[in-house]
């Protein structure tokens, strides 16, 4: 059953969104990942 | 802290659905955990029997029925099956069924969000059977042959299976983070008035640890297996030392994943063993906030010591000096626990239901393989014993009692509350031995294979090998075919029995045993008044 209260509701939808952005925080910083993308797409377009 | 005039409006109208629109649509968490634990149990027979073919092969040196590829794949899929099939869906399991009952939370926070990242596992559990199948078709390519540490390069030779896994593990790290930050919004937001974070019972806590773990590592290894498949198919040369790349960055990007995995793997269940043996000593838990300051201990460090994988790549003296004091650190934590947990026992009024052997086991084997991996900790000995068997009946031993078997104690401790039948208790005890034995049977000898140098990983050894390896063949054979039973145990349960009380057990403390058995569909609409001495 959903918590029906819309206060509590809110805050838990709240929460989650800060931990699911702080997994994506973690996804993208983690690693040279973006830097080697660039460079790929860099020698690609010369 | 927690809401104060929610949930009184009882006059609104529950959708129960029924058929398979109830399971499917789902968002109660009784019947997600439910479906967690049907699918863990249908998981595990699926590893039970990869890692039987594995013993039937190893059973007499020489090569009899597997090809050394399949063989190979069979020691990948084993693992992946068992750990992201078998035991941290199990735990996700017992964490929906048991959460919201011990913090009197009339559900999940985030009930639609629960549907999910259950119903993405039967996606993911596809995707890694068919990894394993595609190869046997025509075009279908080389089988995953790394084991599942994935390790490049030979990771981006294999063919198109590898990219079925990649997806896998892609939509087994969404499930497990989104499962979670369910989990650690429940925890923090759900609990009933007055019941502060120092009241959670100890499974609650440890499930909190857990999910921050993942939290913080499953992404990790989501970025090394995406960098290994831009590898693969998009020119990228992240781990290929040609192009500029080194291949012991995935191992690195693994490792920081792979060591909290393993107290992923642990921890619910010590937060399982912290009711079991109160509940059967009949006293209160020893050391309640030293258990949560240990659990605490262990998540931190252990986040910072993966590289004792790894001693082997040639890091400098000061790294693996690093790495090895971490190690060693850890094991005082984990000692504290298991300290605790005798110290419950001690001068208590024990009994030995089929939960409380299950703990007792536990204790005496994990406490060995926490033994052999001091061991391990210790680098120049490690670099004889790596990749070795002694590796693999190390992690068994932490692995089976520390994760397995405590989910199957959990299993039995609350399989009157959701079934509102009691358990055969013989036959649990049966099952008990003929299981335990069968594991020490599988695993103890593979530590002499591993002192002896029987590499981990090969299809054939030397014939020297052969005495210890039939052996251990034949307790794998007893240990697999022993969760039969389990099975008949679980549907005649389920099917009747005499019918179990609302405590069940004597000594049980706890909200979760205030509510009926079987607990009607909805539990703590009005949330439960905290009177201090209820808690943990
Ligand atoms: C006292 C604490 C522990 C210590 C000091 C320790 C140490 C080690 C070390 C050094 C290795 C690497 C061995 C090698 O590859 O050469 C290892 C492997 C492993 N350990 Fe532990 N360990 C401990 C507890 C645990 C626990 C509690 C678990 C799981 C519940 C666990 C699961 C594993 C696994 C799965 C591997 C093998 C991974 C692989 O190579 O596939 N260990 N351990
Ligand atoms: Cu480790």
């Amino acid at each position: 059953m959903n918590p029906r209260n819309d206060q509590l509701r809110h805050k838990n939808r709240r929460l989650a969104w800060i931990l699911g952005g702080f997994a994506l925080l973690v996804l993208i910083t983690s690693f040279p990942f973006w830097q080697n993308i660039f460079k790929v797409l860099g020698e690609a377009v010369r | 802290m927690s809401y104060t005039n929610a949930l009184h409006d009882e006059a609104h109208h529950h959708d129960n659905p029924t058929g398979w629109r109830r399971w499917l649509f789902s968002t109660n968490h009784k019947d997600i955990g439910t479906l967690y634990l049907l699918f863990a149990l249908t998981m595990l027979f699926m590893g039970g029997a990869s890692a039987m073919l594995i013993r039937a092969e190893l059973f007499q040196p020489g090569i009899q029925l597997l090809d050394p590829d399949l063989y190979n794949n069979l020691v990948t899929n084993h693992a992946l099956l068992m750990i992201f099939g078998a035991v941290m869906p199990a735990a996700a399991g017992l964490a929906n069924w048991m959460i919201p009952l011990m913090i009197g939370a009339p559900d999940m926070a985030l009930p639609r969000m629960n549907n999910l990242s259950f119903w993405i596992l039967p996606a993911a559990g596809t995707m890694l059977i068919l990894s394993f199948v595609v190869p046997f078709f025509p075009g279908g390519g080389s089988q995953i042959n790394t084991g599942w540490t994935l390790y490049p390069p030979l990771s981006v030779q294999v063919g198109m299976s590898m990219d079925f896994l990649i997806f896998a593990i892609h939509l087994l790290g969404i499930s497990s983070v989104l499962a979670s930050i369910n989990i650690i919004v429940t925890l923090l937001n759900m609990r009933a008035p007055g019941m502060t974070l120092m009241q959670m019972p100890i499974f609650c806590w440890t499930w909190l640890v857990t999910a921050f773990l993942l939290i913080l590592v499953v992404p990790v290894l989501a970025g090394g297996v995406t960098m290994l498949l831009f590898d693969r198919h998009f020119g990228t040369s992240f781990f290929d030392a040609a192009g500029g790349g080194d291949p012991v960055l995935f191992q690195h990007l693994f490792w920081f994943f792979g060591h909290p995995e393993v107290y992923v793997l642990l921890l619910p269940s010590i937060g399982v063993l912290s009711h079991i043996i109160p509940t059967f000593a009949r006293k209160p838990l020893f050391g309640y906030k030293s258990m949560v300051g240990a659990m605490i201990a262990v998540g931190t460090i252990g986040m910072v010591v993966w590289a004792h994988h790894q001693y082997t790549i040639g890091m400098s003296l000061g790294a693996v000096s690093y790495f090895m004091i971490g190690t060693i650190i850890i094991s005082i934590p984990v000692g504290l626990m298991i300290f605790n947990f005798i110290a419950t026992m001690w001068r208590g009024a024990m009994t030995f239901e089929t939960p409380m052997l299950f703990a007792v086991a536990i204790i005496l084997m994990f406490t060995f393989g926490g033994l052999s991996g001091v061991m391990l900790a210790v680098v120049p000995a490690d670099m004889q014993y790596h990749d070795s068997m002694f590796v693999v009946a190390h992690f068994h031993y932490v692995l089976m009692p520390g994760a397995v078997f405590g989910l199957f104690a959990g299993v039995f401790y609350w399989l009157p509350k959701w079934t509102g039948h009691m358990y055969d208790e013989r036959l649990g005890k049966i099952f008990f031995w003929i299981n335990v034995t069968g594991f020490n049977l599988t695993f103890f000898p593979q530590h002499f294979l591993g002192l002896a140098g029987m590499p981990r990983r090969i299809i054939d050894y030397n014939v020297m090998f052969t005495e210890f390896n039939a052996i251990s063949s034949v307790g794998a054979m007893i240990f697999g075919f022993s969760h039969l039973l389990l099975l008949y145990i679980i549907i005649k349960t389920i099917r009747g029995g005499e019918p179990a009380t609302n405590r069940v057990w004597e000594g049980a403390k706890g909200l979760e045993w205030e509510v009926a058995s079987p607990p009607p569909f909805h539990t703590w609409e009005t949330p439960p008044l905290i009177r201090q001495e209820q808690t943990s």
